[in-house]
């Protein structure tokens, strides 16, 4: 009976021990996940009459991604004047992927990354302004609606 | 001279297990007493939580069903239609309903109350709203966790559960039959030997019959606790061993996306002359892409979309349908829709898979209707045993005492002091309600005759 006693106590404290040792983060103990994480650099300036670059760097598990399955852009104009589709971006070999367009056209744009790498698959979405703001575009700011998609097809 | 030592020894043993058996009846006893009431609440409030599914079909059936009709909305059209009804309000949860004839849910907070709408995916319209308050089956499992008293109702709760595991002990030792002798009395009650004998056999044998029943559900029940319960939770998932991390405890991961990178909400700084580079960034992911993300991901269809508050936070799929293995708990990146995290029950580890199983079971859900009408069954024999029981000492209680066995002195039971000390550590709040016995039977009862001879102390 107390050697039991014993022998569970045993148990008992050394789960204590190893529990209270283990502070790094638990969720390096259970399955893990390799999300892909980008930036996407957008010119500063857009000036008219000229292809400007688009790019996104990739990077997944601390390391710039070469050869990913797939890159594609997908670039509108929030009033829809614009929409360029999805097209393939230039794999620059570096981790960067990039796409050149002309911007001639004021405005409100956006643009949404499709990546996928080892299972990751992204879709994020950045808006940024060429030139000047029109009303329509401050008027679907300030509403604040959820941005319509360019498509609402979804990629692969 | 050896016969007489053989004698001796023999006299020893049979006092130590007399004195053995008085001890043990009385810590049964006075845990009896005192515990009875709260086993019969967390039965009758636990039997009707077990039907819990059939009951809410019933009274919500026009807040659940619809009527399959052509094209569904989209999601984000069903939420700006809340965001249209409730104009203050802030959306915390999306709930896209699990078959084509369900309602879809979208939660909402509004001045300190949690609200549900219910929309029909098919007009976009909404249905009904229900105040989460007014939800009876949250006050029934409320009353059930924690008698509707908040933390100190959750610690009785707990405190009755772990005292329920020294009834089952120190009843099964009482119960055991120390002579060889027939079923009768041991697995069916004597009915033929008179009053007394029927009425404990009225309380022992239904006790045999229901303690697995009932050490399980009290075990299962126990990883729910506040105190026990979610230190537990803690020790488990910080060994490797438990429910991956933010499914009970620890932390859940945050957005790739940096803070700087975010575009501002430009409704918020109410004008627009502000620097417009600010407006551009980053912008959250539509929940539409969410639910496409979570049928890509093979998510359980009766999955919830919890919405993220901060702009590092992230969107939570999380589905816990009736049986365990189909449980999800999946972060999103809710910038780039990157899986961040995405747990399954097989990426849990031994004992989070235990205690997913214990909760299905628990609940009833595992097994659908037979599980509910077995856990039916040990509920109403708790019942059944705790009112017995409380019969059998009204029965036999004298006058003016509480008729309680009594206590030799604990020193001379190593054994039993011994299982109390383990339970005590095992279980904290026992070990500080012993010790509360403990210095209340020093400084009062000892001290005060009449409590002394009352008590039998």
């Amino acid at each position: 009976m107390k050697k039991y006693v014993c022998f569970f106590f045993a148990v008992i404290c050394s789960i204590f021990l190893t529990a209270c040792s283990g502070e790094e983060d638990a969720a390096n103990l259970y399955k893990q996940e390799q999300p892909l994480e980008l930036n996407i650099i957008i010119p500063e300036s857009f000036s008219a009459n000229h292809q400007e670059t688009i790019m996104a760097v990739l990077i997944q598990d601390g390391k710039k991604v070469k050869g990913a399955d797939y890159v594609h852009f997908e670039i509108w104009k929030q009033d829809g004047s614009v929409n360029y589709g999805m097209e393939e971006a230039r794999d620059e070999e570096n981790g960067t992927y990039s796409l050149r367009k002309s911007f001639d056209s004021e405005g409100l744009y956006f643009i949404k990354v499709h990546a996928s790498n080892k299972g990751s698959i992204i879709m994020p979405q950045k808006q940024f302004i060429v030139g000047k703001l029109s009303e329509s575009d401050i008027s679907f700011l300030k509403k604040g609606a959820q941005i319509e998609d360019g498509s609402h097809e979804n990629h692969h | 001279m050896e016969t007489v030592k053989v004698n001796s020894t023999i006299q020893n043993q049979k006092q130590a297990s007399t004195s053995l058996y008085k001890i043990l009846w009385r810590w049964h006893f006075y845990a009896g007493i005192i515990f009875a009431p709260f086993l019969i609440i967390l039965s009758i409030t636990g039997s009707i939580y077990l039907f819990k599914p059939q009951i809410e079909q019933v009274i919500y059936k026009d807040y659940y069903h619809v009527t399959p009709n052509g094209e569904r909305v989209s999601a984000t059209q069903q939420i700006e239609e809340v965001k249209k009804l409730y104009p203050n309000s802030v959306v915390t949860k999306y709930r896209p309903g699990e078959s084509a004839s369900r309602s879809s849910e979208v939660s909402i907070t509004l001045k300190d109350k949690s609200l549900t709408i219910f929309i029909n995916p098919y007009t976009g319209k909404k249905m009904g709203e229900l105040d989460n308050e007014d939800r009876i089956m949250d006050k029934i499992v409320d009353f059930h966790g924690e008698l509707m008293a908040g933390t100190l109702g959750d610690r009785i709760v707990e405190l009755a559960a772990c005292w329920t595991i020294v009834l089952i002990i120190t009843g099964l030792y009482l119960w055991f039959p120390k002579k060889k002798q027939s079923l009768s009395g041991v697995v069916i009650p004597r009915l033929t030997k008179g009053k007394q004998i029927l009425r404990r056999d009225l309380h022992a044998v239904p006790a045999f019959w229901i303690t697995a029943g009932m050490l399980f559900l009290v075990m299962t029940g126990l990883p729910w606790s506040g105190f026990w319960g979610s230190h537990f939770q803690t020790i488990a998932t910080n060994s490797g061993a438990g429910y991956p991390p933010s499914i009970w405890s620890g932390s859940t991961p945050a957005s790739t996306i940096k803070t700087k990178d975010i575009a501002k909400v430009p409704w918020a700084a109410e004008n627009l002359d502000a620097p417009a580079s600010k407006i551009q960034g980053f912008i959250p992911l539509s929940i539409d892409d969410v639910i496409s993300i979570a049928k890509r991901e093979g998510v359980h269809p009766s999955y919830s979309i919890y919405i993220p508050q901060e702009k590092e936070g992230v969107y939570t799929l999380s589905a816990f349908p009736p049986k365990a293995q189909d449980e999800v708990t999946m972060h999103i990146d809710q910038y780039t829709g990157a899986v961040l995290a995405d747990y399954r029950y097989d990426n849990y580890g031994l004992i989070g898979k235990i205690v997913a199983w214990g909760i299905t079971l628990h609940k009833g859900t595992q097994f659908g209707l037979i599980n509910q009408l077995v856990s039916l069954l040990i509920c109403l024999g708790i019942i059944l045993v705790a009112i017995s029981g409380f019969y059998l000492w009204w029965k036999r209680k004298p006058k003016k005492e509480l008729g309680v066995p009594k206590a030799p002195s604990i020193k001379n039971m190593k054994p039993f002091l011994v299982l109390m000390i383990v339970l005590g550590i095992l279980f904290p709040l026992v070990g500080l309600s012993l010790i509360i016995v403990w210095v209340l039977d020093w400084f009062i009862i000892q001290r005060i005759p009449a409590m002394k001879s009352f008590l039998n102390a």
